[in-house]
This record gives structure tokens, sequence and C-alpha cells, in this order.
């Protein structure tokens, strides 16, 4: 059967080039995430997590744009960009991203995004993964969160419980990242698994002490800023 | 055997594609009728602007029009966009912070008048944060102070709707309906809502003429209030601190709502900076001010004269109070009076929905 629907893609694919050309061969390739925290997988509502500056924390939501991927072979130069790729990716909500059948290559590395690049962060009236009914998008600031974190913690100081929001877009936050990809090979279906590391979010370049943050709730500004850069590095990476 | 079945049907449909470019049985859409508004040399623009992916047609007027006279968008049912943007006076509302909203607690900010706001290039709102109309209604529709809607209701009601669907596709040809059509469509009926019409405008084309009082209070407005409110539009367009306040209140909650443009700039002088309103309809759409705060053109004269804050990010032109004698205010008064467009509020008054 699967082999039914290979030969179907190889001969739609010959007849609407409408050419005689090399056939070029396609592969499946899925993209699947998984959310860790404490070196563990994420659980929203639950668990026992802590944050990296040491409090208890529960996470109530955890959702992230992923974009613009590219899949390269850098030994030709040959690449695969997925043509409007804006993937909304979210503890349960979606952890896979299917590109379909592409290209039959041996890709060794991806590169993509997290966050929305400026020209398609500027807008708001947008379907698919864009669509504002997903709650990513801001309505009194055009344009998308790209990184949603919401739970609660333990204040070190007061013991409460205490909210923690991050809601993290604007353009200087939009990062790309590129990880080698080992075993991948021309014409066969593969899987890439990746892992989203949440500790990252408050490590490094700039480590964060959530307990001693004048305020817990960060949408804007130098705080934020400094968390766009602390996913730009070691967040998403190959597991 | 039905799978290879399946692909001989498939194949021999490619074939006949490659020859065939277009199938005659394909229904053709019937298109929108693209509308270009006639734009008076008086609004000192040139060009009409509006994005590539929304152009105004006379079928996205009707259902944009529609849309935002209908209070069935909000949560309670009781909630349109006209409800804070009425049509008699200038789309604002007359009240400085309303309670009009389904929750009924008081905004933060006064309703903006509406009309130009195509030429609104650097963002509406008071604080520039929408970047185009496209983007900014879902803003209003969703606030829980205002019409409070969740989004997915607002489909179910439009894709259930006994006239809307028709009108979305007579618009948009065969989509689906979603979030991104329906604030399309509101944009197409709000960015048609041009005011140029005004006594000002038609002295402006040579058929009228000012009096002696209006043009005296022309030229005191040329003098202390044009670069802001530039002739034409009558704003710059640009965000200014004008002395309002000294000390901003930033509760969490409030996502920086009385920082003015500094919330989405984040550049410090921009620090209770908002956007200049345009005078045009001003004796329409008292009070004053992005919350409101003046009932009166006199209490807005009188701010501008003895009453400016001065901090790091007032606007520098403000430095120098503008005092003004009692028959000068009343000049200007007068020359302001000549900018409200009875023709423009009529039009859209006169719909009834």
């Amino acid at each position: 059967m699967k082999n039914l629907t290979y030969i179907f893609l190889l001969i739609l694919l010959v007849f609407t080039s409408c050419k005689e050309e090399e056939i070029p061969a396609l592969m499946d390739v899925e993209i699947n995430f998984e959310n860790t925290l404490n070196g563990k997988p994420l659980q929203l509502n639950g668990g026992s997590f802590t944050l990296p500056s040491g409090e208890q924390f529960i996470a109530k939501k955890f959702k992230y744009y992923i974009s613009n991927i590219i899949l390269s072979d850098t030994k030709t130069g040959e690449f695969f960009a997925v043509p409007k790729s804006y993937h909304l990716i979210g503890q349960d909500f979606n952890s896979k991203i299917n590109l379909g059948p592409i290209p039959s290559k041996t890709y060794d590395q991806i590169t993509f995004s997290i966050g929305i690049d400026p020209e398609a962060n500027a807008k708001t009236d947008q379907t698919g993964d864009l669509d504002p009914n997903n709650d990513m998008a801001w309505n009194w600031n055009s344009g998308y969160k790209f990184v949603v974190l919401e739970g609660e913690f333990v204040h070190k100081s007061s013991g409460e419980r205490t909210g923690l929001v991050l809601h993290i877009g604007r353009n200087q936050n939009y990062k790309t990242v590129s990880q080698s990809l080992v075993g991948v090979r021309a014409g066969r279906a593969t899987t890439i698994n990746l892992v989203t590391t949440i500790d990252q979010l408050f490590l490094s370049p700039h480590k964060l002490q959530v307990s001693e943050l004048p305020s817990t709730t960060i949408m804007g500004g130098a705080l934020a800023d400094k968390i766009g850069e602390n996913y730009s590095n070691g967040f998403v990476k190959i597991k | 055997m039905k799978s290879l079945q399946l692909l001989l049907i498939l194949v021999l449909v490619s074939f006949g594609s490659c020859n065939q470019l277009d199938s005659p049985d394909q229904k053709s859409p019937s298109f929108p009728e693209m509308v270009l508004p006639t734009i008076s040399k008086s609004l000192g623009v040139g060009s009409f602007p509006q994005p590539d992916r929304n152009p105004m047609s006379k079928q996205g007027m009707v259902l944009g029009k529609k849309l935002f006279f209908d209070p069935k968008l909000s949560k309670n049912g009781k909630v349109s966009c006209a409800t804070c943007h009425k049509p008699t006076l200038g789309f604002a509302d007359g009240t400085d912070l309303t309670k009009t909203g389904v929750s009924g607690k008081s905004l933060h900010r006064h309703s903006p008048p509406l009309f130009n706001l195509a030429w609104h290039t650097t963002g509406l709102f008071w604080d520039g944060g929408a970047n185009d109309l496209e983007s900014l209604n879902f803003g209003p529709i969703t606030h829980p102070d205002e019409m409070a809607s969740d989004l997915n209701d607002v489909l179910d009601y439009l894709i259930n709707h006994e006239e809307y669907p028709l009108l979305f596709q007579q618009t948009f040809g065969e989509i689906t309906i979603s979030s991104a059509f329906f604030s399309r469509a509101i944009s197409q009926y709000t960015r048609s809502l041009i005011s140029q019409t005004s006594q000002y405008d038609d002295w402006k084309n040579g058929q009228y003429n000012l009096t002696d009082i209006e043009l005296k209070g022309y030229e005191i407005y040329r003098k202390n209030c044009s670069s802001c409110h530039k002739e034409g539009l009558f704003t710059d367009l640009a965000f200014h601190n004008n002395g309002l306040d000294s000390v901003y209140s930033d509760p969490p909650e409030l996502e920086g709502i009385h920082l003015g443009r500094f919330r989405i700039s984040f550049d410090s002088m921009d620090l209770g900076a908002f956007k200049t309103p345009s005078l045009r309809n001003i004796t329409l759409t008292a009070p004053y001010m992005h919350d409101g705060r003046f009932a009166t053109l006199e209490e807005v004269l009188d701010h501008y004269e003895n009453k400016i804050k001065i901090t790091k990010s007032l606007s520098p032109i403000l430095f120098t109070p503008i005092k003004l004698s009692n028959m000068e205010r009343k000049e200007l008064i007068a020359f302001l009076k000549t900018l409200q467009d009875d023709l423009f509020i009529k039009n859209h008054s006169q719909e009834k929905f």
C-alpha cells in the first residue's frame, strides 16, 4: 500500500510538471518535539518541577512558534525550504510538524527559527497556525507571542504561589537556529526528534532568579529580550 | 484493485490537464467590484493607501458595515463597534472613558473618532500599537471590557448566519470564513470613512469663503497648532507627550496602558506620548485627550496655556506655552468649527441597520 502511494506521488509529480525530466525521489519527513523541564517530560497542571532558580513550579501553558524550516545538504549546498512554514507547537496541543513528501536528499542540517519573521509578524489577520484564534496574536501591539510559558511558582521570600507569565515576542526576539542532522538518508522516511528545554529560558547567557524579579509578568522590555537571547541557543535542539 | 483504478484515473487526469489550461465548465467566480475613493486635494495626501491583501470593494464595504453595526459579534449580543463609535459624533462616543462595554467596567482610554484612517500608517490606537486596521479589530472585539468575544464564537455566529456566508463569498470568493476575513471586511468599511467635505475643504476647493473671524482663526491655528495638527489631515500622525501628566501608573495587568507610546517602542522619550488626534470634526468629538479628561475646547486651550507638566519626554515645542487672548480663542474656535464635516456625518448617520 505504501509502495502504491509512492508510485502515485511519483507519477503525479512527473505529469504535473509536463516535461520529461529526471524523476526526483520524494521522502516523508516529520519533526517531533518533546518539551522538557528538569530533564523530564513536561506536564501541565501537575508533576513535580522546579525552575532553574530553585522554586517549585507548576506549568499551565507552554506554546511556541517554530518557523521557516530549511533542510540542507551542506556538502552539495542543496537545500529545501519549507513553504509557508509557520508551526505552532505546544504542550497538550501539537507536537509534530509533518513536512510531507519533500525532495529526497541526504540532509545533514536543519535550520529553523523560534518566533515569526518580521514580515509575517507585522500583521495578525492571517490563517492557519497564524490565525489569531490560536490565542498567540497580541491585539494591542500587532504581532505574535513567540514563546508563551505560564504557570505558578512558590516565591522564595513570601512563600506564596505567584503567577509567572512569559509572553515573549517582538522582532528582535526572532531567533534562527541551525542543528546538524545525523542519519537522514535520501529516499527514506525520517523522523527528526527535537527536544525543547524550558530550563534554558532562565539559564544562559542570562541567569534569571525568578523570586528576585520586580515583576513576573514579562511581556516586553529588557527582560523579555534577555529571555529571547536565552532561547536563541540550546532551547530547541536535536535529541 | 481499487487503488489501481484510482491511479489510472489520476494519470489520465494529469495528461488531460497538460493541454487544457482553462477547463470551460469551471465556474468563473463573480469578482467583487473594486472601489477607489476620490480624494479631495484639501486632505493633503497623495493617494489612498490600502494593503495589497485587502483592496476595498463595494461588497466588502457592505459586509464590513453590517459587521460594524452588528451587536451580535459581542459576547452578550448588545455591544457593536458602533456602540462606542457613533456616526453622529464622528464615530467617537461623547464619553471620557466609556462603561458601555460588556463588563460595564470603565475603559482606560477614550474611544477615538474614526475617519481618514487609511492614512494612519504610523499605527492605530492612541499609542500606534496596531500596525493596520486589519490587525486592530481583534483588540476591541476580544477585550473583556469592550465586546468580550471569543473569536471562535464570532466565527460560529457568522458561519451559521442567514446572510453573512453569501456576503463573505461575494467579497472574498470561495473562502472558509476565518477571523482574518471578517477583520478585513470591517477594515474595508472603516477605511472608507473619509471626512473631506467640511467648510474648510470647500474653502480650499474654492467653493466657500471663510468669514473674517474664521480667517483670523485660521492664522492663529497656523501659528500655534499646525506643527502637530498638520494641515490636511490636521494631524502629523506622530506621538507626542503634551504635558498632561508627570507620573504614570503602571499596574502589570494593564500592560503599560498609561505609558503611552512607550509601551510599544520602549523608548523613554515616548513616555506619556500619544498620537496627535485630528482637529477635523473636533466640535463633535468632545471630550478631549486620550483619556477624555477635558470636556471642552476651552479646557484644552487652558491646558496649553498654563497647565503643561514639564517632564523629560515632553514634546520640546510645548516648552513655550500657547497664550491666546479671549478674542483669539473665539477666532480659533470659529475656525475649528469649519472643520466639522456635516455631509460626512449625514451620509453615515442616515444609513439604517
